[in-house]
């Protein structure tokens, strides 16, 4: 591999790495606003021009490749630096720069390189900028709505939909300072894919119609978490003001996500704020739930199983919301109760698929942990009702007890029919987040933290096991689950109580041959591709050949 | 001795148009005599004979021929720049309506000579005339056996078409013709790779503008050694047309050997227009740099030029007499490449647009102290940045107003213009 010498410092690096990645990896950062690491090289902001030596004019990094041994670059040098100015400024002389007013502001690059390249005054004396008059909020399709006097023509959205979409919906019109972009006539920037352009947009020209004038984006606090919209299991970062979950942003994950994330996951949150969200345990008696205190509900349950005469039938119904910990427990709980009967409710939905570099990559069922909760032994033993008996049989009028956990909304759980097959169980004891057709029937309710106010892990459809954490803490009155079920299965067995979420994982990987030798704090931060027999978890589907131009 | 006119030695002359009647005015002897040599050989010829391109950067035609890559599967083409859009440049037209023959006959030994079996002309848009006449010199060419699957009887297959441009500036820039051509926007692409290795549809091509071709019949005619004694010196070698425009009593299209003096044209075009003084004269095109009138003396050659720091370019030679006001029309020439960038490159699409403001601003008689100062450093941030030479070209007129004419720049800013001269005529009204 040929070596370069950035700034002073030798990097070895693969024949045809561009100058902009040989940098990163000295921690040495050229800036530039066309370039992305997934879309074609189009060389035009002029941002990333650096010193090589050899040529006498400046060259933009991103077009340089290092293909032999011996390339010096300087970039920490005054020509460098007037050049950047330079760009700049000229950057700067149209552009509003209405940042109060602007959703970028606070994660804008214009912003962030004036600050670092820029200079503090202007040689631009005139009264007005150049402005698109009529074009200061155009919506380009359902998701996205362009400022195109914001707009800087880095075309990096022009590429997104022609390379990576590949649905092709924008392009440059107009020629020259006048340039601008825009949607095809007749067509609509309207694909499954289509918000990532907001996030690939260096400056506030392209924002998203979810996320605009929702809140200034230095109040969020973010933190890394896994999409739950399907079982691809898109990283992504949960941010959020003081609870309220704002917006979903993809997370870097070349082995999943890549760089991107559907428009479909970025909603997902909503959920949290549509369904009315459970408070307190509650326990009916006489047909009526009326508020109780976590001890008593867990009690309730307690004894509802460990006083079951021998001829009992008792049930553990998941669902593919649960994560693999909490899953782990539920088996645990069926096993101490000596019970075959358990399943995990799932749902096909809409294929959903990722361009990455592997080809891409597709889920079709409409929960995110399927897989991991059959992992975890939700499977029905000889004998046992699994999840189609309890929820199309009449698998639960057979039973005693059935507790069914977690069923985010959309899932098969809340149809009315499976409702009342359900409830035929004589005491249907539920955990949830949210107040559901089924919450409203239950003997027992104990609420939950939703996936953003809990750690753990989601096996995606392609078998990879990844992590995530909270992001915040539960409101009052609610427990994470894998605590709750953790009290509860400390009473049947003291060794179990007061287990987090990482001692669970643990555990299990000690249990499970599949998990050998992973702990949770040291997974890797791309998740671990599972080497799983394929009776217990699905294939997923295989990656088509040339999804990916 | 007197010069006798080589690429326009058939102008005028009634049927050239028609391969009968060029072959009768003396034609077709140079693609019948390439045809019996090895490709390299008519390629060493050209290389010898010192031709460099006419299109406006003077790159030495053979040597570009021998950047196509040898025993490359892929189809190779050649693209003739008939894209004439540098402002006062009206040389291929002349060459094209005159004698399409002969643009033929030169393009084919190209071809030959590189082993490419198509050629596209790209032609400007606004020269439908001249599209025309093409397309009826290439009809008749092919059925005089000059294109078609068996070149004058030599077995190379050629075929030749004419394809019309939109109305940009940018798609004589050779990669953005090139995207015009294969159906996108006009706009330059990265080079390297260049389009000697990945040209139109990712194949070889080479381009070269519609005069270099023509040159290529006398060469591969008369020979390598007749050819240079034509011209300055080494590197300046051959007959070359200067399209002489302005104030002058006869504009016209005018063929010397390169070389020759701004004053010697002068005379030729019957002198200054009613009799003023020369004051400056741009000598390559809206993209040279403008020079004064002392440097009427100079050999209008590729070298020669660079030195004054200006350049050859088109050799579109734009006269300007003591009654014109250079701020006007270096505005007017900033106005052109505003309209003409094509965008993607930050410093020329801001660059062009922030020197035409200025400008505009100085003539409207606010211009600031600062303003001379100010347009330079725009030219410093423009130059040399970019992905094609359209921002350098930019920067030529706008600079040299600064260092050449400083004098008029000041007198607009310190007077609001009011106390300038009274001008009869503007450079603005005199341009096309």
């Amino acid at each position: 591999m040929p070596t370069v010498t950035i700034d002073g410092r030798e990097v070895e690096v693969e024949v045809g790495t561009n100058l902009i990645e040989a940098a990163k990896k000295v921690g040495i950062q050229i800036p530039h606003y066309c370039y992305h690491p997934r879309l074609s090289i189009v060389g035009q902001c002029r941002m990333c021009l650096v010193k090589i030596e050899g040529p006498p004019k400046l060259q933009t990094a991103c077009t340089t490749q290092v293909m032999k041994d011996g390339m010096v670059v300087h970039i920490d040098i005054p020509e460098v630096h007037k050049a950047q100015e330079g760009v700049m400024e000229f950057l700067l002389i149209n552009h509003p720069l209405d940042c109060p007013i602007c959703d970028q502001a606070g994660e804008c690059g214009l912003q962030d390189y004036s600050f670092k390249h820029g200079q503090a005054f202007s040689r631009f004396v005139f009264e007005e900028k150049r402005t698109y008059p009529g074009r200061e909020r155009i919506p380009l399709g359902p998701s996205v709505v362009l400022n195109m006097n914001r707009c800087i023509q880095c075309t990096r959205c022009i590429r997104f939909t022609e390379e990576i979409s590949g649905t092709g919906e924008l392009g440059f019109f107009e020629r020259g300072a006048r340039t601008e972009i825009g949607v095809f006539p007749g067509k609509e920037l309207d694909n499954p894919l289509s918000a990532n352009v907001v996030d690939i947009c260096p400056v506030g020209a392209l924002t998203s119609r979810e996320f605009r004038f929702a809140e200034r984006v230095w109040y969020l606090d973010k933190k890394p978490s896994i999409c739950t919209g399907c079982d691809v299991g898109c990283n992504v970062t949960a941010e959020h003001r003081r609870g309220a979950i704002k917006r979903y942003k993809p997370r870097f994950n070349p082995e999943v996500n890549d760089y991107w994330m559907c428009d479909y996951g970025r909603g997902t949150f909503r959920r949290y704020e549509e369904l009315e969200r459970l408070g307190t345990p509650a326990i009916a008696e006489n047909g009526e739930q009326r508020p109780a205190t976590w001890n008593d509900a867990i009690d309730r349950v307690h004894q509802s199983i460990s006083q079951a005469p021998e001829s009992a039938e008792l049930a553990f119904l998941g669902t593919g919301f649960l994560t693999t910990e909490e899953a782990f427990l539920i088996a645990r709980l069926a096993d101490a109760a000596a019970s075959p009967h358990r399943g995990v409710a799932s749902e096909e939905g809409p294929t959903r698929t990722i361009p990455n570099l592997h080809g891409g990559i597709s889920g079709s069922e409409t929960s995110p942990n399927r897989r991991g909760a059959e992992l975890a032994g939700l499977v029905a033993g000889d004998g046992g009702l699994g999840a189609a008996e309890l929820m199309q049989g009449d698998g639960a009028s057979r039973c005693d007890f059935l507790l069914v956990a977690d069923g985010d909304p959309g899932s098969p759980l809340h149809d009315s029919e499976v409702v009342a097959r359900l409830r035929q169980a004589r005491l249907l004891v539920v955990m949830g987040w949210a107040s559901t057709p089924l919450t409203e029937v239950a003997d027992v309710v104990l609420p939950t933290a939703t996936h953003a106010e809990k750690d753990g892990t989601f096996v995606n459809c392609e078998s990879r096991l990844q992590r995530f954490r909270a992001a915040f803490p539960s409101p009052a009155g609610v427990r994470p689950a894998v605590e709750a079920l953790a009290d509860l299965l400390g009473r049947l067995h003291p060794d179990w109580r007061g287990l987090s979420t990482a001692q669970v994982f643990d555990r299990m990987a000690a249990d499970l041959p599949t998990l050998a030798g992973l702990t949770f704090e040291e997974l890797p931060a791309h998740g671990v591709e599972l080497q799983a027999p394929a009776a217990v978890v699905g294939g997923g589907t295989p990656p088509a050949e040339d999804a990916h131009p | 001795m007197a010069f006798e006119p080589v690429l326009l030695r058939n102008v005028g002359k009634p049927g050239v148009r028609q391969v009968a009647g060029y072959r009768e005015a003396g034609g077709y002897k140079g693609l019948e005599k390439a045809l019996g040599m090895e490709p390299d050989a008519v390629i060493e010829e050209v290389k010898a004979s010192g031709l460099r391109g006419r299109g406006g950067a003077g790159f030495p035609a053979g040597l570009k021929w021998s950047f196509i890559p040898k025993g490359n599967d892929k189809p190779k083409y050649l693209v003739c720049n008939a894209d004439e859009s540098e402002p006062g440049t009206f040389k291929d037209r002349i060459l094209m309506e005159q004698d399409p023959q002969q643009l033929i006959e030169g393009c084919a030994i190209c071809c030959w000579a590189v082993s490419a079996n198509t050629c596209y002309i790209y032609i400007r848009g606004e020269y439908v005339e001249q599209a025309e006449i093409l397309e009826e010199a290439i009809r008749d060419a092919y059925a005089n056996g000059i294109l078609g699957d068996d070149v004058m009887g030599s077995g190379f297959k050629l075929d030749m078409y004419v394809h019309r441009g939109a109305g940009a500036y940018i798609c004589g820039e050779e990669t953005g013709m090139l995207e015009s051509l294969e159906g996108r926007r006009g706009q330059p692409r990265i080079k390297p790779p260049f389009p000697a290795v990945v040209g139109a549809f990712g194949c070889p091509t080479v381009i070269n503008n519609v005069e270099t071709l023509c040159n290529v019949p006398h060469i591969l005619e008369r020979g390598a050694d007749w050819y240079k004694s034509i011209g300055t010196d080494e590197r300046n070698t051959g007959p070359k047309l200067y399209c002489v425009s302005g104030h002058v009593e006869k504009p016209g299209t005018y063929e010397f050997p390169i070389g020759v003096t701004m004053n010697q044209l002068i005379d030729t075009c019957g002198g200054m227009w009613r009799g003023a003084k020369l004051k400056a004269f741009i000598p390559g095109g809206a993209s040279a740099a403008i020079l004064p009138a002392k440097h009427a003396d100079l050999p209008l050659d590729f070298d020669q030029l660079a030195k004054a720091g200006s350049m050859l370019g088109s050799a579109a030679v734009i006269v300007m007499d003591e009654n014109t006001d250079i701020v006007r029309a270096v505005h007017r020439l900033a106005k052109f490449f505003n309209h003409e960038s094509c965008g993607q490159c930050t410093p020329c699409r801001e660059g062009t647009n922030w020197s035409e403001l200025v400008l505009k601003k100085i003539l409207a008689g606010k211009g600031n102290p600062g303003d001379a100062e100010l347009i330079l450093r725009i030219c410093r941030n423009m130059g040399g940045t970019t992905l094609c030479a359209l921002a350098d070209a930019a920067v030529g007129p706008l600079r040299s107003l600064v260092q050449n004419f400083p004098e008029e720049i000041a007198a607009w800013i310190d007077n609001g213009g009011a106390g300038a001269e009274p001008r009869r005529y503007f450079a603005e009204e005199v341009l096309v």
